[in-house]
């Protein structure tokens, strides 16, 4: 089982935060299908926020078809997300290095460098969510 | 739908002065309810009315469809823990629980009695030399072990320390998922209902600014900022909160169900707290008293 | 409700009874043997006319016979103040408490109306304080049976001691009969109906016992006496004047003739036309210029010149009268106290 964790000055919705570590679990393979998630109660109880997050979070997660709740028992993860390729991370991150050398070369400051990443990271995920 | 706090006109009068006035509310129930506002805004006058403790000067409250204290059924419906969490300091936790059995017809004598050992209170000790993160425990068990339909709280938090603070929402919530019921509950500080509530009513000076449900009142509320303009330039489906100017930029916090398309603007998402802070600084009566300029920090 | 009222109320019940105890205590050590000094008093088979001179030596004894008067007074004392100290310390802090500490919040949310809430405690409280009182009266009158016989045999006595006033005076019949039960709900109620304004402990307890106060007062001096109307008699003759039935300084009566157990409410010698006489006679008293003419006593010299003493007084039989009367007052007073606390409860103005 795992325990959720909550970073107060992100900014990301506290439902968004449950929704998003059970997504790293997966793909950590930290959970596996047939495990079970804490019930709404334990995660009330440990992180003091109301139960209707936690369960906003859970159908979320059910309806991208990760996680089933069976009536009486609890929400039990059906299927696992593709494991992260370590060589894939390592690429990017390289390209990603690259990117950021050459920006700094054209004589662009660490803020502007942040607010062009920042804008196309949200047009880019904006598009995926629309 | 049934609401758990339902008030139109509610006004209450204290000789010449208002301690809450017009108030307008339909609070939908099974909601976690937060209550925020400055302190002497009136939310314990509201709260008092609701639990019937206080009668209207004028309108009318109906608390889960009923009076409030209009019998004892009515008042076993509704749970109450007062600010400062009150209990007898010469009685025992145990003579508490034992009040709460004789008075309370609905009872949950193992709730309770779990409760306090979870807790690790003594039910020997006696109440008054509880701590406060424990007295508050000992009252919220008293309001919950009537079984009430809905839980009303008076600044729970307010005198307790960060841990006690955190044990005390984290019992309530864990309350609220298992047995499902509303709750009410104010503070002067909205970080501290930020994460439990669902609803929130923002009452500022004897009125209600603002009601709604968190999630609509947050993709209902944006932060405008951009070359400096004046806010009667705005289109008439925004409703300006609260707004700043310098001498070449403007910010405006506005309130619109649609979306922001406006290029010149740059539109940023606001947290709970600079929504409620933007309410309770916001003049009174906007159509009265003009406010030009107001302070934001960003 | 009624096991709450007793879990909130059972220290003040502990300490009332310990009170009622250590009083007990100090009438049964001393009780027996008064009444055996009564047994072996000249009463003990006594006739006719030497039964009152008998009685009036027995009381004038125990005035100087330790520690009867003193218990005696002490008793009076108690049974006087039971009522002001159950309204204090019962009454005026019963519901300003609750609201001093905020618990009134707790109490009248819990699954029971504040009407409820506060019949339960006034009643069982107010009960409390009912009995407390009476039954301190009761243990009196059992201790002062003696010194209640003696009286009725040969009148209060002797004059101006704890032994010389009749049953209708203000102390005795403030502490005997069924008035007790009438004050002590008067007291209970008026401290909780004070407390209801005050809602704070002390100052609730202070302007209790200054109403109480005042009411104790005034009620013997200006109201009990003409609950009913005084009988007025005007008594001739030589043998009142003398010193046994009147102060002469002041020409009131002490004493109403045939009637030794009456209250007298007013008294004044008159003259034969009726109008009233201050002074004695310059020719009456005994130190008179005109000695050769002087009669031979004060009272003669009075009788010849036609001075009377006229006395309005209330007959020692209408003491069950009076009894009910006050209590009834004092009883309905309680109730409509009472009635003020669901009044103002009742608003929800807080």
């Amino acid at each position: 089982m795992i325990e959720f964790q909550l970073d107060a000055g992100s900014g990301v919705a506290t439902y968004l935060q449950l929704v998003q570590q059970v997504h790293q679990a997966l793909q950590l393979g930290l959970l596996e299908p047939g495990d079970q998630l804490p019930t709404a109660q334990q995660v009330v109880a440990k992180l003091a926020i109301n139960p209707n997050t936690v369960l906003k979070a859970y159908r979320d997660l059910e309806r991208e078809g990760l996680v089933r709740p069976r009536p009486g028992q609890g929400t039990f993860i059906t299927r696992s997300l593709p494991r992260t390729d370590p060589a894939a991370q390592t690429r990017f991150l390289g390209s990603m290095t690259d990117w950021l050398r050459s920006a700094r070369a054209a004589g662009l400051g660490p803020d502007e460098i942040e607010a062009i990443y920042r804008t196309a990271f949200r047009g880019c995920f904006a598009e995926g969510v629309a | 739908m049934s609401f758990v706090i339902e008030a139109s006109g509610l006004s209450k009068q204290y000789g010449r002065r208002w301690a809450l006035r017009d108030c307008a509310l339909a609070i939908p129930e099974g909601k976690v309810v937060g209550l925020v506002g400055p302190n002497g805004a009136g939310k314990t006058t509201l709260l008092h009315l609701a639990v019937g403790l206080l009668a209207p000067t004028s309108g009318s409250i109906r608390v889960l469809g009923a009076s409030p204290a209009d019998g004892p059924a009515q008042l076993g419906r509704v749970g109450f823990v007062a600010q400062d969490t009150p209990v007898y300091t010469r009685l025992s936790v145990g003579r508490h629980l034992r009040m709460g059995a004789w008075l309370n017809p609905n009872w949950d004598k193992e709730t309770a009695e779990g409760r306090i050992e979870q807790l690790g209170l003594d039910p020997r000790q006696r109440a008054g030399t509880l701590s406060g993160g424990q007295r508050a425990q000992l009252a919220l068990t008293l309001a919950i072990a009537k079984r009430p339909e809905c839980l009303v709280l008076d600044e729970p938090v307010a005198s307790l320390d960060p841990v006690a603070r955190r044990d005390f929402l984290s019992s309530l919530m864990e309350i609220v998922a298992a047995q499902g019921i509303s709750v009410v509950l104010s503070s002067h500080l909205v970080a501290d209902l930020e994460r439990v509530c669902d609803y929130l009513v923002v009452l500022v000076a004897s009125k209600v600014q603002v009601a709604g449900e968190v999630s609509e009142l947050l993709s209902s509320h944006h932060r405008l900022s951009g070359a400096r303009r004046d806010a009667g330039s705005l289109p008439a489906n925004q409703e300006v909160i609260e707004e700043s100017h310098t001498d070449r930029q403007s910010t405006f916090l506005v309130r619109t169900s649609d979306p922001v398309h406006d290029p010149a603007w740059t539109v940023r998402p606001v947290t709970l707290d600079d929504l409620v802070i933007a309410y309770m600084s916001r003049p009174a009566d906007p159509e009265r008293t003009h406010r030009p300029q107001l302070k934001v920090t960003s | 409700m009624i096991r709450f009222t007793w879990l909130q109320f059972r220290v003040q019940a502990g300490v009332a009874l310990a009170a009622l105890a250590a009083f007990a205590a100090v009438l049964m050590v001393t009780g027996p043997h008064l009444a055996s000094l009564y047994a072996g008093s000249a009463i003990t088979g006594c006739r006719g006319g030497s039964c009152a001179n008998a009685a009036n030596t027995f009381l004038s004894r125990l005035t100087t016979t330790s520690p009867y008067p003193t218990v005696y007074e002490l008793g009076i004392a108690l049974v006087l103040i039971a009522p002001a100290i159950t309204g204090i310390f019962w009454g005026a802090p019963l519901i300003a408490r609750e609201f001093e500490a905020g618990t009134h919040r707790l109490a009248w949310t819990q699954s029971i109306t504040r009407t409820q809430w506060l019949a339960v405690k006034l009643a069982l409280t107010c009960l409390a304080a009912m009995a407390v009182t009476e039954t301190l009266s009761l243990m009196l009158a059992w201790w002062a049976d003696p010194i209640s016989k003696a009286i009725g045999i040969g009148g209060p006595y002797p004059p101006g001691s704890v032994f010389g006033q009749v049953r209708l005076g203000s102390f005795i019949f403030a502490t005997s009969g069924i008035t007790p039960l009438g004050y002590a709900a008067f007291g209970f109620a008026l401290g909780t109906a004070t407390g209801t304004f005050i809602r704070r402990a002390v100052p609730a307890m202070a302007v209790t016992l200054a109403i109480f106060a005042a009411v104790q007062v005034a009620i013997p001096l200006w109201v009990r006496p003409h609950l009913i109307p005084p009988n007025r008699t005007v008594v001739s003759g030589p043998s009142f004047f003398q010193a046994a039935s009147m102060s002469v300084g002041t020409l009131t009566a002490t004493t109403v003739p045939g009637q030794t157990e009456a209250l007298i409410v007013s008294s004044g010698a008159i003259n034969a036309s009726g109008q009233p006489v201050s002074t004695i006679p310059v020719a009456c008293l005994s130190d008179s210029p005109v000695k050769a003419n002087a009669p031979p006593d004060l009272g003669t010299c009075m009788a010849s010149r036609g001075i009377r003493e006229a006395i309005t007084y209330q007959p020692a039989s209408r003491y069950w009268p009076f009894q009910w009367l006050e209590t009834g007052i004092f009883l309905a007073l309680a109730l409509a106290l009472a009635g003020t606390c669901f009044w103002r409860l009742g608003r929800r103005r807080n």
